[in-house]
């Protein structure tokens, strides 16, 4: 089963008085249990489908299912109640809250899934216990090194059990042995649970944990379709 | 639950403490200004509201308890005799000139009845007996004085209009809108002082209803009766002597001048350290929508951080005016800080903290979650 399958994605910015056709008709499809590298340079587009698919932009054309479902483009609510219960992301920048420790961030994350009672508690810290931070639960981000931030914003990313996790450029700010420590982490996140993974990319290092690449250029998808 | 609002309020202090520092300022000032307001303006009719009387007859026009004109005191036996009049006395309110032990001469401003006691006035009796006021050239001396004229006690003698006059009594809490110190004696006493201007004159007559009297028919009865006079219930003759002082100095416009520009600078500090901080953690609040939250989680988290701004800052504030009230008392001067006024100024707190989120939660409307996957 795909838990993400978008068919036919454009995507068209107005500037100023041109238009720009950022995505023109993209078709890619990621199922459970699979590791999708979506690779593209700068300005590619490659972004710009990732906020498609995470349902957080609109797409000008085209069909869009999350875990089945398909998506009401111009349903705000809708696109919010996917993002809360099937997609986790993880990005570049990290993006964890400053001001709370790594155990916060993840159980604030459930707490937006609707999740507040104790139990968010416990999952929160079971995420960190897997991805490797038993210790640094109740560490501030600025305490905490790159790799251990991101893989906060992985913990994150898993918590409430988002059947489709997608990943923004993860290894970026991280070096090089650290990136492929991630990496591995998320394969190994992956298939352990089954979700699909998609994750954006101009790090040739991903394609070692990839089940399957994708290009992207100019707004298509050049290799690796459906 | 993990409370964002709180963590990132507390995470940067110094922002904190000046978001907090500015709505304490502003209730501090609002509060001052205001309590000092009402204190001062209280003393323009703290006589009226503690004298035991239900109707107070004026000269026409009178425009406060302290600048009367005068009536005939003959007057009385008209009121006596009206129906629902349980009792009626005159009551002359003068100002004279005392003469201090130093040489100096000062104003004094006199009340004279004939029994003070049974109106319950002066209703706060420091020293002396009241009745002793009718047996001579006697005096009873507001606490007041004491900052004005120097120390004095039950025993001394002071000069008024030339006579020599012994203190029998002290009083506390009797003041004047004027700062005149206050002075209680007989109405025999204060006419023979001032034969010119006082023999035969009152400056009002007070009035106390028998129990079931209508007080619209007494007063409008007594005004048939003494249709070159006014008659005001206790509620009107007092807030008409504070309405004049508003109304005929600064002092009020001075008020609502100061507490508008407290509340100009709490409102402002309050706006710029919360849209700061909104701008601040704009991609915080896009993570929020990324993962889900809508507008309406990010308007509770701003909306809260303004309103413990607006708790702390008031608790502050209202702690400050009270300190700043202590050491006024300690200057002569009253700071009336009323529940209302404590009520009035918290709900004022909040509103404007919440008014001033109102500026970042417009800005939030417009987040594009997209935001959080720029580099």
């Amino acid at each position: 089963m795909n838990v993400l399958e978008t068919e036919n994605i454009t995507k068209t910015f107005q500037e100023g008085s041109e238009s720009v056709e950022v995505l023109k008709g993209i078709s890619l499809s990621v199922a459970r249990g699979e590791v999708v590298a979506l690779e593209g340079r700068s300005g590619s587009g490659k972004t710009t489908f990732l906020s498609i698919a995470g349902c957080i932009l609109t797409p000008s054309g085209g069909r869009l299912a999350i875990a089945g479902q398909a998506m009401d483009m111009g349903n705000a609510r809708e696109l919010a109640s996917a993002r809360r219960r099937s997609i986790g992301f993880v990005f570049q920048q990290f993006n964890l809250f400053p001001a709370l420790t790594a155990r916060e961030n993840v159980e604030f994350a459930l707490n937006m899934k609707g999740r507040k009672d104790a139990s968010a508690r416990r999952e929160a810290e079971a995420m960190l216990d897997r991805v490797g931070l038993a210790d640094r639960r109740e560490f501030l981000p600025r305490d905490l090194s790159g790799g251990q931030k991101q893989r906060v914003a992985i913990a994150r990313a898993l918590a409430g059990g988002p059947p489709l996790i997608l990943a923004d450029e993860p290894t970026a700010n991280l070096d090089s042995h650290v990136g492929e420590q991630i990496l591995g982490l998320f394969r190994e996140l992956a298939k352990r649970d089954n979700r699909g993974l998609m994750i954006v990319t101009h790090d040739a290092k991903v394609r070692a944990i990839a089940d399957r690449v994708a290009h992207i250029e100019d707004g298509r998808i050049l290799t690796g379709d459906g | 639950m993990v409370d964002l609002a709180l963590k990132t309020l507390l995470f940067d202090r110094l922002r904190f403490f000046i978001t907090v520092s500015g709505v304490a300022f502003a209730v501090t000032l609002v509060f001052v200004q205001a309590g000092l307001f009402a204190g001062i303006l209280g003393n323009a009719s703290v006589t009226v509201r503690n004298l035991d009387a239900e109707l107070w007859i004026t000269p026409k026009n009178t425009a406060n308890v302290d600048f009367a004109n005068t009536f005939p005191e003959s007057y009385l036996d008209r009121v006596r005799s009206v129906p629902g009049v349980a009792r009626a006395d005159n009551l002359i309110v003068y100002f004279m000139f005392m003469t201090l032990p130093s040489g100096a001469r000062e104003s004094v401003e006199v009340y004279a009845m004939e029994n003070f006691r049974r109106w319950g006035f002066p209703w706060h009796v420091l020293e002396g007996d009241l009745d002793d006021l009718k047996r001579g050239p006697y005096i009873f001396m507001d606490n007041s004085a004491t900052r004005r004229f120097g120390p004095f006690a039950v025993g001394d003698y002071r000069e008024v209009q030339d006579t020599r006059l012994e203190i029998v009594g002290r009083t506390a809490d009797a003041l004047s809108f004027t700062t005149t110190p206050l002075v209680f004696m007989d109405y025999g006493q204060a006419q023979r002082m001032n034969a010119d201007m006082l023999k035969g004159r009152t400056s009002y007559v007070v009035v106390k209803l028998a129990a079931g009297a209508d007080p619209g028919q007494v007063r409008a009865e007594i005004h048939r009766r003494l249709p070159y006079n006014d008659v005001f219930t206790r509620a009107e003759w007092g807030d008409r002597s504070e309405a004049y002082w508003i109304e005929s100095t600064g002092i009020g416009l001075n008020m609502y001048l100061t507490v508008f520009l407290g509340v100009l600078v709490g409102v402002v500090v309050v706006t710029q350290t919360l849209y700061t901080s909104t701008m601040e953690h704009l991609r915080e609040y896009g993570t929020v929508k990324a993962i889900g939250g809508g507008n309406a989680d990010i308007y509770r988290i701003i909306g809260k951080q303004a309103v413990i701004a607006a708790v702390l800052g008031y608790a502050i504030g209202a702690a400050m005016a009270w300190g700043v009230g202590a050491l006024v008392e300690k200057s002569g001067l009253h700071m009336a800080l009323t529940p209302t006024m404590l009520a009035v100024v918290f709900a004022g707190a909040l509103a404007l903290c919440l008014a001033a989120a109102l500026v970042s939660f417009r800005k939030v409307a417009h987040i594009d979650p997209a935001m959080v996957f720029r580099g």
